[in-house]
């Protein structure tokens, strides 16, 4: 019965046809450091975003040591922005989050096992991220407990290229 | 090769000045001079040094300058080590990891005037909020520095005391100073603060014995026990597969302890949530704490990264 309405859900969010937009992009090089704005950030197949801590085969992220697939590009929903200002009353930047894409209009938790495309770059979501108390040591904020569930995005990218703020994020399917 | 977690920030020493009175000067950058992580006027860090030492010292640059950490470190030769090791064995393009910033003056908590009063090298967290204070304009200051003979960071203090910020007391010419009288009336828009030497630290305590928490900070050389839950209370960790016994200091958690004892526990979240580290226990009384055990799950496991006992051993299957 799960896998029924479980498929279902996914084929509605698929053809009400979502469509999104890249809003802010942050890198940083190496663990601890605050995340960097860009206008644009390359992202290539299999490995990473150029410059980037979790760039495979140049690994100096604070999770470096736990090597996983999906960790190539991470995404951050805006909404969960205004939410934790709304709901909690917590002002959190982008910069602040430690993902590397935040997006407006796209439902990141419908999407794990999906693909989609980000910009020109075609990404696959492997699973929720988990929020972590390092993320509260760093900024010094309580967000560990309301960042659950809605902690962003772990994705592998299949097509790497050019991502820009502003650019499209629309379903793959 | 297993890759070792990154638990330190990573640092290059770019440039290490004479400052005077046996004190250098160690400035630390990111390697690609990448923004450091933000710290607070006043603020501290941990310098993980080449010989495996560990030692905190306080920044003497303001949080504006944001690409670098500069502290000034006084040689101690009948010291613990940690002084010399930089004095003596550092030189520029050495790799240093350091600590996230903690502690310093909190923007905007409704201070007006701050007394800082500075005993020797214990200067050095005033040099960042002096700086700070001094080119935002946010707060009135005065830093009192009470030396013996000859002054620290003579050079980088001369702004300052051109400026009427800083006054000197040499205790050689005009003996101590009356602390009290040095700090005045207080207010609850006034912050008076120490960092000196123990002798200090104490007559500073004395002269601000009325005044209310909140409108004072003290700064010791030594760092103080840090503060413990009342209710924790120490226990054993007994393994059952190695035999190993690892003591758990009362406030520690069981990942710290095991981690410390040389055992290698995978984790993630560390707060309960991702369950990456978790253990089967044995025998005892776990006080769980995490969020995502069943109930039926949790007469078998625990996650090691929050769960606490109520017995004084506890045995876990490692």
């Amino acid at each position: 019965m799960l896998d029924t309405v479980s498929a279902g859900s996914a084929q509605k969010t698929a053809q009400l046809g979502w469509t999104g937009v890249v809003r802010f992009l942050h890198l940083a090089p190496r663990a601890f450091l605050p995340m960097r704005a860009a206008e644009t950030i390359t992202l290539v197949a299999g490995k990473g975003i150029e410059g980037d801590r979790y760039m495979i085969g140049n690994e100096e992220g604070f999770y470096s040591h736990k090597p996983e697939e999906g960790r190539q590009v991470t995404l951050f929903e805006l909404e969960t922005l205004v939410a934790l200002k709304r709901d909690a009353g917590i002002e959190l930047g982008p910069e602040e989050h430690r993902r590397n894409v935040t997006v407006e209009g796209v439902p990141l938790n419908h999407l794990v096992g999906r693909r989609f495309w980000l910009g020109e770059t075609l990404l696959e979501a492997t699973r929720l991220s988990v929020p972590c108390r390092h993320i509260e040591e760093i900024t010094g904020k309580a967000i560990f407990d309301p960042l659950i569930n809605r902690s962003g995005l772990n994705c592998k990218i299949l097509q790497g290229g050019t991502v820009k703020v502003g650019d499209t994020v629309r379903n793959a399917a | 090769m297993k890759v070792r977690p990154i638990t330190t920030i990573k640092t290059v020493v770019t440039l290490i000045e004479e400052a005077g009175a046996g004190i250098k000067l160690f400035t630390l950058a990111d390697p690609d001079r990448w923004e450091l992580p933000p710290f607070k006027p006043g603020a501290h860090i941990d310098l993980h040094l080449p010989n495996g030492l560990v030692r905190t010292y306080s920044l003497c640059n303001e949080p504006a300058d944001n690409a670098r950490y500069v502290v000034a470190v006084k040689r101690e030769a009948d010291g613990r080590g940690g002084s010399r090791a930089l004095h003596d064995e550092v030189a520029i393009g050495d790799v240093i990891g350091v600590s996230l910033p903690r502690g310093g003056l909190d923007p905007g908590a409704g201070i007006a005037r701050h007394v800082f009063i500075a005993g020797g090298i214990g200067v050095t967290p005033f040099m960042s909020m002096a700086r700070h204070l001094s080119r935002t304009g946010d707060a009135d200051f005065v830093l009192h520095l009470v030396v013996r003979e000859e002054m620290p960071l003579a050079a980088h203090l001369a702004p300052l005391i051109d400026a009427g910020r800083v006054v000197v007391h040499c205790t050689s010419r005009t003996g101590r100073p009356d602390l009290a009288a040095l700090i005045g009336e207080g207010g609850a828009d006034t912050l008076v603060a120490c960092c000196g030497p123990e002798g200090m630290t104490e007559a500073f305590e004395q002269a601000i014995a009325a005044w209310p928490a909140a409108n004072v900070h003290i700064e010791r050389f030594i760092a103080p026990p840090p503060v413990i839950d009342p209710d924790a209370k120490p226990f054993t960790l007994s393994l059952a597969r190695s035999g190993a016994e690892i003591q758990v200091r009362a406030g520690q958690t069981m990942l710290a302890a095991l981690q410390e004892g040389g055992v290698d526990i995978a984790t993630s979240c560390c707060g309960g949530i991702c369950g990456a580290c978790k253990v089967g226990w044995i025998e005892g009384e776990p006080v769980h704490r995490d969020r995502i055990l069943s109930p039926y799950e949790r007469e078998r496991y625990l996650m090691v990264c929050v769960a606490g006992s109520d017995a004084e051993r506890l045995v876990l299957d490692l």
